[in-house]
């Protein structure tokens, strides 16, 4: 791990919480991406979740594992490139710091879905970019219809008080600030250094899975009885290369 | 005297968290939204107790942090970090400057309260007469 002891041992001494072993994970790959594809594959086919992962995002049209074309990660790797593992890899930790958030800040359990109908109208879009040794974005999407719901669990307001844009705006965007906080923080410990834009708040009916310069996407649909949620990561982590 | 707990961060969103956890207690919570309007705050009303945030417009937490500590009449007012950074080389850089504690985001107003009291003797707000 890049992360000295001594900095762990801050961090401990102020009741933070271990670096996650996906992170660790992420480490070693980010550490071992000048190594041959069959090396990194040996690696990513220990971790039984990322390699079922990766075999369904080298065969997109399959409707089962037993309908695959490509079964081996070599195979997957060829086909999709290492930046696709590293940019699942990097899923974990922002699936951790989604369901934290929601359910530290708004009590709320969030449940990550295979699959989720997408929003047909008019969404909140809040985005929050990085750029360093890794660029892209962090993308929230909620219905409007969440806002009340979230104004009335963090900050007990009443719906009249979130008609003010700039209130809503700032209730989300922190929502954000601190999912992609936290998974910034994980890009660090894992040895790409970066730092993060404000938060970005539109509404959009464009409900397209973002590309990312040089990069991939992945999308996170999430449900829980209160509300839903999609979290888009777009990454390039060869951008300080 | 109420205990004076100075907010700096750029979301009103937590500037109001913050002012709610400590409620029930006796302090007043000041509020700034970066860095610079933290100095003007610490210079005015000399906190208790400072809440920082890092990443803010104008002037970042670890920019304030650094003249703070440069201030001799001012280095000994305590600070909590409360951000989402939590980059292990980030938080060892934080500390070696100078904090209390350090509290990442998301929270629960316990944890707040529970920090805070580490550093102030905090009472129940007075009843009022």
């Amino acid at each position: 791990m890049s992360t000295s002891n001594s900095a762990e041992d801050i961090a401990k001494t102020f009741g933070m919480e271990a670096v996650p072993e996906s992170v660790k994970r992420l480490t070693q790959m980010i550490a071992g991406r000048g190594a041959s594809i069959e090396e990194f594959g040996k690696f990513i086919a220990q971790d039984k979740e990322l390699t079922a992962r990766l075999l369904k995002f080298a065969n997109p049209r399959a409707v089962d594992q037993f309908d695959y074309n490509i079964t081996t990660v070599d195979g997957a790797l060829q086909r999709t490139g290492m930046s696709i593992a590293l940019l699942l890899a990097m899923g974990d930790p922002l699936v951790r710091g989604v369901l934290k958030t929601f359910k530290t800040m708004l009590d709320i359990n969030l449940e990550l879905m295979p699959v989720s109908s997408p929003f047909q109208e008019a969404h909140i879009l809040g985005e929050v970019s990085f750029s360093g040794k890794a660029n892209g974005k962090v993308q929230l999407r909620l219905t409007k219809a969440s806002v009340p719901v979230i104004g009335e669990r963090l900050l007990g307001m009443a719906p009249e008080d979130l008609a003010d844009p700039a209130m809503a705006a700032d209730v989300i965007g922190e929502l954000c600030n601190m999912v992609a906080g936290n998974f910034k923080s994980n890009l660090c410990d894992a040895g790409l250094n970066c730092v993060l834009q404000p938060p970005k708040i539109t509404i959009t009916d464009d409900f397209k899975l973002q590309s990312v310069d040089g990069g991939n996407s992945e999308r996170h649909p999430f449900r829980s009885p209160e509300l839903p949620l999609f979290v888009d990561l777009g990454v390039n982590p060869w951008a300080g290369e | 005297m109420p205990h004076k707990i100075l907010s700096v961060d750029d979301s009103l969103t937590i500037r109001m968290l913050v002012k709610r956890s400590f409620k029930n207690f006796d302090c007043v919570v000041i509020e700034a939204c970066n860095g610079e309007e933290g100095l003007a705050a610490i210079t005015k009303d000399r906190p208790d107790l400072i809440f920082l945030d890092i990443t803010m417009p104008v002037m970042d937490g670890v920019t304030m942090l650094t003249k703070l500590k440069e201030n001799p009449d001012l280095k000994t007012i305590p600070v909590i970090m409360l951000t989402a950074e939590s980059g292990r080389e980030n938080v060892a850089y934080i500390a070696k400057l100078g904090v209390r504690d350090y509290l990442v985001k998301p929270f629960k107003d316990d944890q707040l309260i529970e920090k805070a009291g580490r550093v102030l003797k905090l009472e129940p707000k007075p009843a009022a007469v």
